[in-house]
């Protein structure tokens, strides 16, 4: 099957903190923060925008995975936040990439899940050899309604991965993949509309935790292996709680889940979530270790994967900018420069 | 074959909200026509200066227009070279009465700024820079700016000093009856001003303003004789430079006022310390600064401090530098400018500048600039 | 200032080979007082920056702090939306600006 060679993390520099917005509609910062074990999360500048951010991941991405972009055969770019409702992300990004013309393409939306999605297209495309080197994108500036429960975790980030089929160049494997598909309303955002509305606690159970564990328990039978031969995982975080239940609902510990929770840093950057948490992982991951994967995305679904590190995971990750590198240097700022930055004002 | 200046005139500069573009030229022309003692017929030829017309008020064909006012079927052109539109249309016009094409011609700038809000104005001003500056959200001060900080680093020079070039400008404008601002202001009010680009305050920098200059020139020494003391054009020189500002070899000197300016003393037959006034061109007081250094007055990264130590002051210094009160005192409409330095430099060799009068005043010159320094037009005159 | 997509088309290929370069900043100053499509994001600076291939640009600085602020500072080249104005019906422009290092 095919596997990573490559992969690249971009958080834009701002955050705001999750006591800075309840201080605006003036609630208890303290019982926010622990209810929804956020801290803070990443704001994108005010000219930033999903085709600057995918740009940025995309670049890092190339450079870890050391082949000229191209080399690059199909380019795809998952987000809620597609700068155009109609003229796509992918060809920007891949134009100012320096892909060249010879590549699939195309926009996907799969409300956090659309860059984990372009995965499992990559997949197929490497099974069928009708390409060498694909690049998958989940890049979001997200939008929280202002008063909004999800004001405090609608964050902003990229993630790239670029995926081929040669041995020596792969850092972690494909081992397996599948997904869990439904018709579920639990989050959505009309046409014109600037916010996403949501039906509250219909998020939890039927919607979040209903598609994790299932697509989770999917996955472990088709990979035949238990939770205890893994030695992470990642899943799709919303917030701080639920990857956190749901982790142990499917039998994880909470050692090999702390690695990705980069949502307690940087928030939710939807379509980023799960495969920047995936990068954190692959950041520290030695090689011949295995992740466990499962990645949620309202309306509903969740794409599940099984990877197996390799031996070129060292060598490959080298100087590359980590989780922890990407994140060193951030810049607090008010709810009014928030506001700002993200155009409500 | 001798360029004279027979008159000139020009109008009162400032916010003029209820003169238009055709009656500034008019009156401006006219009274260039009266100080000449000649009739429109006697015009062969009209050069524009204009920089904004067709930005800001959509009016192309602006040669036509003011020729019209002038009420005369004659051949009729526009230059443009941004704020050294004026300067252009003078070296142009010089140029046909040297070709033998024509003998005597009417040279105006004018300009008409507050018609519109100042966020149009900066807009259409960064029309003298590149693509890659307007991209940058860079303004003109800001492009100045940037020379400032490069000047005020290489050199030492601090804010303060700097100030001294709107201080001197301020005093001179007093004297100047035309001039928009004839108020006195100290170093400390241009240092309390609002800061624009930093290190550049609004007291930095030269105001928005609407006016018009007008001269006659004439290669025909008859016409000349008539009047009582005959001023040559002596040199006209025009050098450009890169388009940006971050393309030059240097950003604390202007290429192209130092290759025109030496053009213009060896046609003449004179060095820089033979100058008694220069009209120069502060559109920012870094400008002034740098300017009397390229024009060979003072010694490079010299020219702020000379400035503040009086060196060019009405009255304490030996070169006058803008007598009228510069860009800054005198206002800056800026197809107006380059033929207004003119007029104050013909009138101070004449004598009748009143209680700006520099005194024995026998050699002037005029410095004119567009964009960032990407064309420079000096001119030399003699009593 | 209108880019049209024609304009910003053709540039593409020259302004995607001048993202993530390196340099020093040579010059820098704040507008303050902006031209008009840039009136939500003032104060920024603007600066002129010497990059390691020799050759020279004139950016916006963006993520910067004061201290950045200093001749000699080390930046990168980035892409970034041009006006951040929302909404509206023309194509976005994508031009480069230089960030602190």
């Amino acid at each position: 099957m095919a596997g990573i060679i490559g992969y690249g993390l971009y958080i834009p520099k701002y955050r705001i903190e999750v006591s800075e917005i309840a201080k605006m509609w003036q609630k208890d910062p303290l019982e926010i923060a622990s209810g929804l074990k956020v801290k803070q999360k990443s704001v994108p500048g005010i000219d930033e925008d999903t085709v600057t951010i995918s740009i940025e991941a995309g670049k890092r991405a190339i450079s870890m995975a050391g082949i000229k972009a191209e080399r690059i055969q199909a380019v795809y770019v998952g987000s809620e936040s597609h700068p155009y409702a109609v003229n796509p992300s992918s060809t920007t990004v891949a134009e100012y990439l320096g892909v060249g013309n010879d590549y699939f393409a195309a926009d996907l939306e799969f409300a956090c899940k659309a860059g984990t999605a372009g995965m499992q297209v990559l997949a197929g495309l490497l099974s069928a050899k009708e390409i060498d080197y694909g690049l998958t994108i989940g890049a979001d500036a997200a939008q929280g309604k202002p008063h909004d429960a999800l004001e405090y975790t609608a964050a902003s980030a990229g993630a790239a991965y670029i995926l081929g089929k040669k041995k020596a160049e792969i850092i972690a494997d494909i081992l397996c993949m599948s997904s869990f598909s439904s018709d579920t309303p639990d989050f959505w955002r009309r046409e014109g509309q600037k916010y996403p509305s949501h039906f509250g606690r219909f998020t939890g159970e039927p919607a979040y935790f209903t598609h994790v564990a299932a697509e989770g328990n999917k996955l472990l039978v088709q990979s035949k292996l238990n939770p205890r031969d893994f030695d992470y995982c990642v899943f799709h975080m919303p917030n701080g709680k639920f990857p956190r239940i749901v982790a142990k609902k499917l039998g994880f510990t909470p050692e090999q889940l702390a690695p990705s929770l980069t949502v307690d840093s940087i928030g939710n950057p939807y379509s980023a979530s799960s495969l920047v948490g995936l990068g954190a992982v692959l950041d520290i991951a030695k090689p011949n270790q295995k992740i466990f994967f499962v990645s949620y995305g309202s309306g509903a679904g969740s794409d599940g994967f099984v990877f197996e590190t390799t031996k070129n995971l060292l060598s490959k990750r080298g100087e590359s900018i980590s989780f922890a590198k990407e994140t060193e240097n951030t810049m607090n700022i008010s709810y009014s420069q928030y506001l700002k930055q993200t155009h409500s004002i | 074959m001798k360029i004279n200046i027979l008159g000139g005139a020009t109008t009162k500069f400032g916010e003029l909200w209820s003169i238009s573009p055709r009656t500034l030229a008019n009156e401006a022309m006219d009274g260039a026509l009266k100080q000449s003692k000649i009739k429109s017929s006697q015009i062969d030829a009209l050069f524009v200066g204009n920089m904004l017309a067709g930005i800001l008020g959509n009016q192309a064909n602006t040669a036509s227009l003011f020729a019209e006012e002038l009420g005369v079927q004659i051949p009729a052109f526009r230059l443009e070279g941004a704020c050294a539109s004026g300067g252009l249309a003078l070296h142009n016009a010089i140029n046909s009465l040297k070709a033998g094409a024509y003998k005597t011609v009417m040279v105006l700038g004018v300009e008409k700024m507050t018609d519109h809000n100042s966020d149009d104005v900066t807009t259409a001003l960064m029309s003298a820079g590149s693509d890659e500056e307007r991209t940058s959200g860079a303004t003109f001060p800001g492009l100045y700016a940037l020379m400032a900080r490069a000047y005020m680093q290489e050199y030492g020079i601090t804010e303060e000093i700097l100030a001294s070039v709107s201080v001197k400008n301020h005093f001179h404008g007093s004297f100047n009856p035309k001039a928009q601002f004839k108020s006195i202001i100290t170093v400390g009010d241009v240092m309390r001003s609002g800061k624009i680009a930093d290190p550049l305050k609004l007291l930095d920098c030269s105001p928005i303003s609407d006016g018009a200059a007008a001269v006659v020139i004439t290669s025909d020494s008859v016409l000349a004789r008539r009047l009582p003391k005959p001023i040559l054009i002596t040199a006209s020189e025009v050098a450009t430079d890169t388009l940006s500002l971050y393309d030059r070899k240097s950003f604390t000197t202007l290429s192209a006022v130092v290759t025109a300016s030496q053009k213009a003393y060896e046609n003449a037959g004179i060095k820089p310390q033979d100058i008694d006034a220069a009209e120069i061109h502060d559109c920012f007081s870094i400008a002034e600064a740098m300017a009397v250094e390229d024009l060979g007055f003072s010694k490079k990264g010299q020219g702020a401090k000379d400035i503040s130590e009086n060196k060019y002051t009405l009255g304490k210094g030996k070169i006058i530098s803008n007598p009228s009160g510069g860009l800054k005192a005198c206002g800056h409409p800026v197809g107006a400018t380059g033929i207004k330095q003119i007029i104050e430099i013909t009138e101070q060799l004449r004598g009748v500048a009143g209680k700006r009068q520099v005194k024995n005043a026998k050699i002037g010159l005029t410095h004119n600039v567009g964009g960032t320094g990407t064309v420079a037009a000096v001119h030399i005159l003699e009593a | 200032m209108k880019i049209t997509p024609v304009k910003l088309w053709r540039r593409q290929k020259k302004v995607s080979s001048q993202i993530g370069k390196k340099g020093k900043i040579i010059a820098w100053t704040i507008i303050r007082i902006p031209s008009k499509e840039f009136t939500s994001q003032a104060p920024y600076p603007v600066i002129i920056a010497s990059l390691e291939s020799k050759e020279k640009m004139i950016l916006q600085l963006v993520d910067w702090k004061m201290e950045d602020l200093k001749i000699g500072r080390e930046i990168m080249t980035v892409l970034r939306r041009l006006f951040t104005e929302d909404g509206g019906d023309g194509i976005i422009h994508y031009v480069i600006k230089g960030k602190p290092l």
